[in-house]
């Protein structure tokens, strides 16, 4: 049994090295559909970054007048921290504005104008869950007629249909995705089966001296497996590469699933296997 | 040992086998003779079940056309050693990997191959052929590498289809004495040929076959 299994084993191996070109052609087929499969990963990836960038602006600023006293605005702090869409409040005061001027425009307004000009406000954060445009813009509207507020800055106005379209963007392309999958299982099927029929000859004369459907089988496995195995290890790190090229060169920061090998490695193989299986049991007329 | 009983097989309605009672004893040795399309091959292919009668019932080595499950028919194959008139070698294996590949089959280990290949090569004339690979081989040197991996599982049965048909009359004189060496170890031997000139000068028993049907037997 032992001395069975080694014979399948390095059968496996000496066929993959035996038919160089059909193994070539196979590792082929996986790299340029696996690494066209992984980019679309690594994009889907990376829309739900965009989705917490848009989600990021469930918020809105509250600018308050000048010299307005302490006493007013935490009153208007506690009413908006009773509010079930109101998730949470930051107090942003003038030292704190002074530092977010400096940290986005560089310079120090005190030391410019000799005095700090900047208001007081809120950075108020919005309940995701609870989130209704209507009420949010009544709100907004209340807290624009209160006295001491100078301004309310709110950029969100159009995230609800900026939300369906990105819905329906990310709908799109998971049927894409798997129109994409469809297509590289039945071209990798389609290559795994030439290179099979090619050997046709060799499946029958195993079957003529004796051979069981798995002693015949094993060997294209694992034929398939290394195929599959050295195809899709070439598409991970051409998609790795790919992105961090693009990103170096674009300025960007799209980021790489840390187990995006172990997907495309395993999904490969699991395509690789199933097609070697679907193959020979035509040859085998199973 | 082989029992053909009411056996037909059609490829369609005018070739194939018709009806055939056969009964082949241990130990035989027996030529299948007939002209080409005669169903000399379907013959043999029956026996080592590639083909499954439409009608009546083939029983080789204990087991049956009728209740042998598709999935079982390799271990009737492992006792019975096919030699084709094309060979069937695998060219990128030498002359030892191809013979050796039976035994492996069976799930032999690498100590005990060796001899047993080593033998068949002895038996077979093709030691020093061992590790060339077919095609740096003549069609009668080829033709031995393919007895040499029928016999060297020690089967019961080998059935040679046309083992002499590409062959000049010394290599085919020779292959038939290889066989004949095989039948006196006991293996039943059924030869398919149409070559009558070689049958004519031997007396073992003789199998006709015309346009699928038994004319003697």
């Amino acid at each position: 049994m032992i001395d069975q299994l080694a014979f399948l084993i390095s059968e496996g191996f000496k066929n993959f090295f035996r038919n160089k070109i059909i193994s070539f052609l196979c590792i082929l087929t996986i790299f340029i559909n696996f690494s066209f499969l992984g980019s679309l990963f690594v994009i889907g990836y990376n829309t739900s970054s965009l989705v917490d960038f848009f989600r990021s602006k469930y918020s809105f600023e509250v600018f308050f007048v000048e010299n307005v006293d302490e006493i007013s605005y935490q009153k208007i702090i506690d009413d908006l921290e009773n509010k079930n869409i109101i998730s949470s409040i930051n107090l942003i005061d003038k030292q704190e504005s002074a530092k977010i001027f400096k940290q986005e425009f560089g310079e120090d307004v005190v030391e410019m104008l000799g005095y700090n000009p900047l208001p007081i406000s809120l950075k108020v954060f919005l309940n995701e869950n609870d989130f209704e445009f209507d009420v949010v813009d009544s709100l907004i509207k209340n807290i624009q007629s209160i006295d001491i507020v100078d301004e309310v800055e709110y950029r969100g106005k159009y995230i609800d249909s900026i939300e369906d379209r990105i819905n329906l963007a990310i709908f799109i392309f998971i049927i894409f995705v798997v129109a994409i999958i469809f297509l590289s299982f039945q071209i990798i099927s389609n290559t795994v089966r030439l290179s099979l029929a090619s050997r046709k000859d060799f499946i029958q004369i195993l079957k003529y001296n004796g051979a069981s459907t798995l002693f015949i089988k094993i060997p294209f496995f694992i034929e398939s497996l290394i195929n599959a195995i050295i195809g899709s290890a070439f598409s991970y790190y051409f998609v790795k590469y790919l992105f961090i090229l693009i990103n170096s060169y674009f300025d960007l920061t799209i980021q790489i699933d840390n187990n995006l090998w172990i997907w495309i490695i395993g999904f490969s193989s699991i395509i690789g296997l199933y097609s070697s299986n679907n193959s020979m049991k035509r040859n085998l007329n199973e | 040992m082989v029992e053909l009983e009411n056996t037909s097989f059609n490829y369609n309605k005018d070739s194939g086998i018709f009806d055939i009672n056969l009964n082949i004893k241990d130990g035989e040795f027996c030529f299948l003779v007939g002209p080409t399309g005669s169903g000399k091959s379907s013959l043999l292919k029956l026996i080592y079940f590639d083909l499954i009668p439409d009608d009546g019932n083939v029983k080789v080595l204990g087991f049956s056309s009728k209740k042998t499950k598709k999935k079982s028919i390799h271990k009737l194959r492992k006792k019975i050693g096919v030699i084709f008139q094309d060979y069937k070698l695998l060219n990128q294996r030498t002359v030892y990997e191809n013979i050796a590949l039976p035994l492996h089959i069976n799930g032999l280990g690498r100590s005990k191959i060796n001899p047993l290949v080593e033998e068949a090569l002895e038996l077979t004339d093709l030691l020093e052929y061992k590790n060339k690979y077919p095609s740096q081989l003549s069609g009668g040197e080829q033709q031995r590498v393919c007895i040499a991996r029928a016999i060297v599982k020690n089967p019961d049965i080998i059935l040679a289809d046309e083992p002499t048909g590409n062959l000049d009359p010394t290599a085919a004189y020779k292959i038939l004495k290889i066989l004949e060496q095989i039948n006196k170890e006991g293996t039943t031997v059924i030869m398919a040929t149409h070559n009558y000139k070689l049958i004519s000068e031997k007396e073992y028993r003789v199998i006709e076959l015309n346009e699928g049907e038994l004319i003697s037997k």
